[in-house]
């Protein structure tokens, strides 16, 4: 049982300040090289921080006049030059964010999500890959995805990580579920994500690709930028995991986004309020704890199979039903 | 040394004029602002003419494109002066989307003793007038008054945010994000466009236009600079539409500097031909550069203005601080260089001396007449009595609009909504 719109939620909800600034100045500055041991961990954190503030002022923008276009132009170059990075460090994209549509769950075979829930400090840390940028949901229907139950949802144990130090304590990222990639984690636990990682494989030995093997110790296993890119090798995981491929091509969510899109979309910004000066108690205590059954049962009609539930998400559950009703609206 | 005034609006350009005797602001309201500079009286020979108040009148309205739904700022981007031909002057003052010239002149005599109509206006019955004079001028209190002469609209799909008047006098261009046009002043209701960078396809767009000016000599030639940090310089007379450059410069990017706001803090926020002609100076988010037309693959100078942000860029670029446009100008000798900087700080250049110096305006630091005190950002370890350290810096004080008078050292800095007019003493 994935959950996308929660990515999504994560990634367009109120976003908090704060222990971003801790981070910060040990991420400003001189890029790290993506290969440098520990600080790759920091420089993935910086790469998705920035990504998310990137998006929330394209897509937090109320403007009365017409926003700038340089500042678009910039910010949009910012996105594509992450997305670019991201497609060339990653392969193997397990988990899609499909922020973009994140409708519903795509059926996910029991093991595959039991694997996923079995391992959460595994995951917590060198999530996989960040999910292609998540357009707002108003658009997800431009996005090339065929319906928008197609895509692929987070598993809820993911997203469970999100309460744990890293993502939570970076603030400005409520970072889209699948996006986690950008862990934080320390080394050590790479090795279980590895053998986690291992699990899901034996599970799909077609999906099986070098950059998966490579993916492991290189946490950052973004978006298999590949989104849109179907591996052929891979044909069970994408049955697994369809809709993905459809919603991205490889050019990223931007193809199918024109700038008059950006500019003049008509999107329902009330989920985008946010301000980012505002310091964060933390993330994850503003959302109000749902149980993993009521948020499961609001995603029943859109998928195959049930899910059982594992660990509770912090989810706004009135939200969630907002979130799906703007996103198959659209 | 400093007159101050204050105004409700932000200023958001500022412009002296060729003689250096009239100054223009322009504000976000939509209202242009002139001072004029006092006749030195051989009574009071220290005191140097100071500028006071001479028109205001209100530029352009606040309208609304009603097809997008959007309001259309009335702010003033840019004023631009032409040479003064007659008594009157006349200046170009532009918002996002419509360019006006405006006249302004004076008015300090009246005509008195018409035959038709007495002093009041009234029309006389033609019967009670038995004899015929001549009207003849009589002195009046001098009255400034500004009238619009032509509004060049409809031109701009985008934001335009240069104006610069062609030395030929005759004509003048305009340049949005992705387009440049060349007007006359005769002419409003047609434009040539000599620039478009718009792609067929808008997704494909990574570059926008973001100043442009013309040769102060050569009326066949200007540069425009971009959002990539480039600038191109284009002759006219290679073909109408100058999509090709004569020139490009580009600086190689640094590679031990290279992080993710690279491409941002390259973006060039304003450009400007040297007096002499032979150099452009460009000012991006962290530094002035100074290229010699005759090089174009780096430039011969590179000052640093800020460099101490460069570890703060993420904050800067979540707060938006790292879009701020920030203009520079040349002295009249372009032997000096100034820019604007953050915490009401603006520097100074000296391209002879290389030596350096970051100035205040604050009404609280500065009283009329004194000294202005340099000041200093520390930007690590012990922090000296008089520094500033740089995590207490303002950023919502920023200088992004200075002036330099054309011959003399008299500059004007725009610190949000105040002006502030500094003079060099003489003695």
């Amino acid at each position: 049982m994935h959950l996308g719109t929660l990515t999504l939620r994560y990634m367009l909800g109120k976003g908090e300040k704060r222990k971003f600034d801790e981070h910060e100045d040990g991420l400003e500055g001189k890029i790290m090289s993506p290969s440098d041991g520990p600080s790759k961990v920091s420089y993935t954190l910086q790469r998705q921080t920035i990504f998310n503030i990137s998006l929330m002022k394209l897509y937090n923008h109320r403007p009365l006049t017409e926003p700038s276009l340089q500042k678009t132009v910039l910010i949009n170059n910012m996105l594509r030059r992450i997305q670019e990075e991201l497609k060339q460090e990653g392969s193997l994209r397990p988990v899609f964010t499909a922020a973009a549509a994140a409708a519903a769950a795509s059926p996910a075979p029991d093991s595959l999500s039991d694997s996923y829930r079995e391992a959460p400090p595994a995951l917590s840390a060198p999530a996989p890959p960040p999910p292609p940028p998540p357009p707002p949901p108003a658009l997800a229907g431009d996005l090339g995805s065929t319906t928008p139950l197609e895509v692929c949802l987070t598993p809820a144990s993911l997203l469970e990580d999100h309460d744990d130090d890293t993502f939570c304590t970076s603030p400005a990222a409520p970072p889209a579920a699948p996006a986690r990639p950008s862990a934080p984690a320390p080394p050590p636990e790479k090795d279980s994500f590895s053998s986690a990682l291992d699990e899901i494989e034996e599970l799909c030995p077609t999906s099986t690709s070098p950059g998966a093997a490579a993916a492991a110790p290189d946490s950052s296993r973004a978006g298999s930028g590949a989104p849109g890119v179907p591996r052929p090798d891979d044909p069970k995981l994408m049955d697994s995991l369809p809709g993905n491929f459809e919603i991205t091509t490889s050019t990223g969510f931007l193809t199918d986004l024109t700038l008059d899109d950006i500019l003049f979309a008509d999107i329902d910004t009330s989920m985008y309020d946010f301000d980012p000066c505002t310091s964060a108690s933390g993330t994850a205590s503003k959302m109000a704890p749902v149980s993993a059954d009521d948020l499961l049962k609001t995603l029943a009609p859109y998928s195959s199979q049930p899910v059982a539930p594992s660990q509770p998400f912090k989810m706004d559950l009135t939200e969630l039903d907002h979130i799906m009703e703007v996103l198959v609206g659209s | 040394m400093s007159a101050c005034s204050g105004r409700a609006d932000i200023i958001s350009t500022v412009e002296f004029n060729h003689t250096g005797e009239l100054l223009a602001t322009g504000d976000k309201g939509g209202r242009v602002v002139i001072f004029q500079r006092e006749q030195e009286s051989k009574n009071q020979v220290h005191r140097r003419g100071e500028y006071n108040v001479y028109s205001t009148f209100q530029s352009h309205e606040p309208e609304f494109d009603y097809l997008k739904s959007l309001e259309i700022e009335e702010k003033i981007n840019k004023i631009r002066w032409l040479p003064q031909q007659n008594a009157a002057y006349f200046l170009l003052s532009t918002n996002d989307k419509t360019v006006k010239l405006w006249k302004v002149s004076e008015r300090d005599k009246r005509p008195e003793g018409y035959n038709l109509k007495d002093e009041e206006g009234r029309l006389r019955d033609p019967a009670t007038i038995t004899t015929l004079r001549v009207p003849v001028l009589r002195p009046m209190d001098l009255m400034v008054e500004a009238t619009p002469r032509r509004v060049f609209a409809n031109a701009h799909t985008y934001h335009i945010n240069s104006i610069s008047v062609n030395s030929d006098y005759e004509t003048y261009m305009s340049a949005d994000d992705l387009r440049i046009n060349l007007w006359n002043f005769e002419i409003t209701n047609q434009s040539f466009n000599i620039v478009d960078i718009k792609p067929a396809n808008m997704e494909e767009l990574t570059e926008v236009i973001t100043a442009a000016e013309f040769h102060p000599h050569h009326c066949n030639s200007f540069v425009y600079s971009s959002s990539k940090g480039t600038i191109r310089l284009c002759d006219m007379r290679a073909s109408a539409l100058c999509d090709r450059h004569s020139k490009f410069f580009e600086e190689p990017e640094d590679p031990s500097n290279r992080s993710f706001f690279s491409e941002i803090i390259s973006s060039i926020s304003d450009v400007k031909f040297s007096h002499s002609g032979r150099y452009i100076m460009t000012r991006d988010y962290l530094t002035v550069k100074v290229w010699d037309l005759n090089m174009e693959n780096r430039p011969i100078e590179t000052y640093q203005v800020h460099d101490y942000l460069r570890s703060k860029l993420c904050s800067l670029y979540e707060n938006d601080c790292i879009f701020d446009k920030f203009e520079c100008v040349w002295n009249g000798s372009d032997s000096v260089i100034m820019t604007g900087s953050y915490n009401n700080f603006f520097r100074m250049f000296d391209r002879n001396t290389k030596r350096d110096v970051t100035l205040e305006a604050s009404r609280e630091n500065s009283k009329p007449r004194a000294i202005l005190k340099p000041r200093k950002v520390c930007v690590g370890g012990k922090r000296r009595k008089d520094e500033i350290s740089v995590d207490s810096l303002d950023f919502s004080k920023k200088i992004l609009h200075t002036a330099w008078h054309p011959s003399e050292n008299i500059i004007a800095v725009a610190a949000t909504n105040n002006l502030y007019i500094f003079q060099d003493k003489v003695n």
